[in-house]
């Protein structure tokens, strides 16, 4: 992982645009993204939220938008969902540009706002019913949707309590299939699964992609890599506002050095270890960080013994093995330099990271 | 323990300071106190319209009537205005006629010269709090100062009226208001502050149907609060409605009076994002219309340009119409005036809600 930002600084644009995106058509695309930016002002500093982001959104597809926290999703989801004006640039959701035709978007989106927007005061039933309402479902078949909606969410038994009264994971699961009321062309989850323990997140996610299967396209902020793997097609990178990478989660694999990653600890290292590692025919590159060694090879799985046997030759005594495949999260760091939560520097033991891969058994980091 | 007093105690002194809005209407409620209370309550009344009418047959200028008529002209408390607007009038019927209409507060017939054992005879605006004592003292001191002892007839043409039954027309508004203030605006801002407002800012409802949501529904609350403390005030006061047409015009003006107010609470309502900020609002604003809607307190008390407010004031039409029915015994062609001054005031408050509102989170 060494100079990321050279790499991507060169071909950023010829991936952001595979092909011109002024030739994507409206029947293939149901967003289109023309250098939007929007700006805020206050007395002490301008912050630039979005700068100059241009992409496309297919028509059926998951899109997520990937970033740290005040990488600018937010602010973004909410100038497409005619929340807030574009300082400069414009977009254009299925038809309607969003500047001139907000009334007409707002008919064909359905939104899951970041923090809850449940009336807690109301039960279950009545804020579908409301938002029912509002979205002009038909009042014949409104009674029959949202008991199809509770059924889907399993809160038919609850649809007339409070909402103050439901779980954390109840209410965002309420929200979610609220903005799917009026069965939207298009659905934005801004960070769907925020603070939800891992049960529930399951279920959202089974959630969202029922609802992706009714053709619906769906754009999905999140700054969980696991659940944009999960869910995702293609996938945004987006920090300070601007738009770092967009591709299939394959082709962002591709962006990083080939192979797996693997981390060994030690305590004293032999550098005819290192020379051993380096020679072998699998091995990509070994690098050493404090106490720790990081070895990209292809298939890792089989070279690891190999390795080990390594260190076995040389007594050198090891302390922790890890393996994984490059996740998302690698190639955000490796694309921003930094990790999602924001920090800086490429910290080695990510939470939340998702470890597709990690192998089981042997991932035991018992540094004793 | 002292550290953690301090530290409760720095939170909400910070809070304190962050709001300037909160602070300058706090401080501005008492000072408005002082200058309408001090400027209504205490204020000297002048200018009191009063009508002087020779009795007939008609005779240029009798003693008792010139020199009566000449010492209420002059007559006034010390650095103020003449107390009294003499307007002399020809005829006694149409004299009447402008005390029923409102356009003064009295009128004092002179007997004629040819019948010197006739009494003068007063009549004075009965439903008004203030007035009617101030012209019985005013013409008893006339007659002293010119040196006659006729006698003097009063005659209260709306009854004996207590100062309850009076002000009791004003807590109706005031229940009105008070339902409007913590009820009409209050959820729009609520939505906004705890975000519940970005749910549904992304669905089509236009800005129109979300005000006039809000106005609907507060006009109901304040309607039935409106009626309940009117029927209170019927059981208090003693006061009876005449006919069921009165009745119904009761109910009609208290409606018009819920839009107007709620409307004018909701299209406050609209620009403002923060609780605190709209309740010291709104406290505000129910001082002013209410202090100057004439409910405690008649509007002839005040001084000029507080009386002005009472122009826009949808709480003064609201209790000069409730009074001309429930006290008058008054119609639709009194009350007709205050329902299109509320009508045009309500349609006004409706509009401003409208193009004040923010669709957009901006």
């Amino acid at each position: 992982m060494s100079t990321p930002a050279d790499y991507s600084g060169e071909k950023r644009d010829a991936r952001l645009h595979p092909q011109n995106s002024n030739s994507c058509s409206p029947e293939e695309c149901v967003i289109r993204i023309e250098h939007l930016s929007k700006t805020f002002q206050d007395k002490q500093r301008t912050v630039k939220a979005v700068d100059d982001v241009t992409f496309d959104v297919k028509r059926g597809e998951i899109f997520g938008l990937l970033g740290p926290n005040g990488a600018g999703k937010s602010t973004l989801i909410r100038i497409l969902t005619t929340l807030l004006a574009p300082t400069s640039g414009t977009a254009f959701i299925d038809r309607y540009e969003i500047t001139k035709d907000p009334e007409k978007i707002r008919g064909i989106i359905g939104v899951c706002p970041q923090n809850s927007t449940l009336d807690t005061e109301l039960t279950a039933y009545d804020n579908l019913e409301f938002y029912g309402k509002l979205e002009d479902v038909d009042d014949r078949i409104l009674p029959d949707r949202i008991g199809e909606l509770l059924h889907m969410t399993g809160l038919t038994d609850r649809a007339h309590m409070k909402v103050q009264t439901f779980s954390g994971g109840m209410k965002r699961k309420l929200e979610i299939v609220r903005a799917f009321i009026h069965k939207p062309l298009i659905l934005f989850l801004d960070e769907p699964t925020i603070g939800l323990d891992p049960e529930s997140r399951r279920e959202v996610w089974q959630q969202i992609e029922t609802l992706n299967r009714e053709n619906t396209t769906i754009i999905l902020t999140t700054h969980y890599m696991d659940e944009a793997e999960k869910l995702c097609g293609r996938i945004a990178f987006v920090d300070r506002g601007r738009l770092i990478s967009l591709d299939t989660m394959d082709n962002l694999r591709l962006l990083l050095p080939a192979g797996d990653l693997i981390e060994i600890g030690f305590e004293h290292m032999d550098e005819r270890v290192l020379d051993a590692l380096i020679k072998h025919p699998l091995v990509l590159s070994a690098t050493v960080k404090e106490q720790q060694i990081h070895i990209s090879a292809r298939s890792g799985n089989t070279v690891l013994p190999a390795i080990v046997a390594i260190f076995d030759r040389f007594s050198v005594p090891l302390t922790a093995i890890a393996i994984r495949s490059p996740s998302l999260e690698d190639v955000f760091i490796y694309l921003t330099g930094k990790n999602l939560s924001g920090d800086d520097g490429g910290s080695d033991n990510i939470p939340g990271s998702g470890g597709a891969g990690e192998t089981p058994g042997l991932g035991a980091r018992g540094r004793s | 323990m002292l550290k953690g007093a301090i530290a409760i105690f720095k939170r909400d002194f910070k809070k304190f300071l962050g709001n300037p809005f909160v602070i300058i209407f706090t401080l501005l409620m008492p000072i408005m106190y002082l200058v309408i209370f001090g400027n209504a309550m205490g204020g000297s009344i002048t200018h009191v319209p009063l009508a002087v009418v020779q009795e007939e047959p008609y005779i240029d200028n009798p003693l008792l009537y010139s020199a009566s008529v000449e010492s209420l002209k002059h007559m006034a408390q010390k650095d103020y205005p003449p107390t009294f607007d003499v307007r002399v009038y020809t005829d006694e019927l149409k004299a009447k006629r402008a005390l029923q209409g409102g356009q003064v507060s009295g009128v004092v017939v002179f007997p004629s010269p040819d019948f010197p054992d006739r009494a003068i005879r007063l009549y004075v605006d009965s439903s008004d709090y203030v007035t009617p004592t101030m012209i019985e003292s005013g013409v008893n001191a006339a007659l002293v100062q010119s040196g006659f002892s006729t006698r003097v007839e009063l005659n209260k043409i709306y009854g004996d009226i207590r100062y309850i039954q009076f002000f009791g027309v004003g807590v109706i508004v005031m229940a009105i208001f008070m339902t409007t203030m913590m009820g009409g605006g209050i959820a729009l801002i609520k939505d906004r502050e705890m975000g519940i407002i970005e749910g549904y800012l992304v669905t089509p409802v236009k800005r129109s149907s979300i005000i006039m949501g809000m106005i609907a529904s507060g006009t109901v609350r304040a309607f039935l609060s409106g009626f309940i403390i009117f029927i209170v005030d019927l059981l208090i006061t003693g006061i009876i409605i005449q006919s069921t047409e009165d009745f119904m015009l009761v109910l009609l003006v208290l409606f018009i009076t819920c839009i107007g107010i709620t409307s004018f609470m909701v299209s406050m309502a609209s620009r403002f994002s923060n609780q605190q900020e709209y309740a010291s609002m709104s406290a505000f604003f129910n001082l002013i219309l209410f202090m100057t809607s004439g409910a405690f307190y008649p509007v002839i008390g005040m001084p000029d340009w507080l009386r002005w407010i009472t122009v826009i004031n949808p709480e003064y039409y609201a209790v000069h119409a409730l009074r001309s029915i429930i006290l008058r015994g008054q119609g639709i062609e009194v009350i007709g005036m205050d329902l299109i001054a509320l009508s045009i005031f309500s349609i006004a408050a409706i509009l401003l809600g409208i193009f004040t509102y923010r669709r957009t989170l901006e």
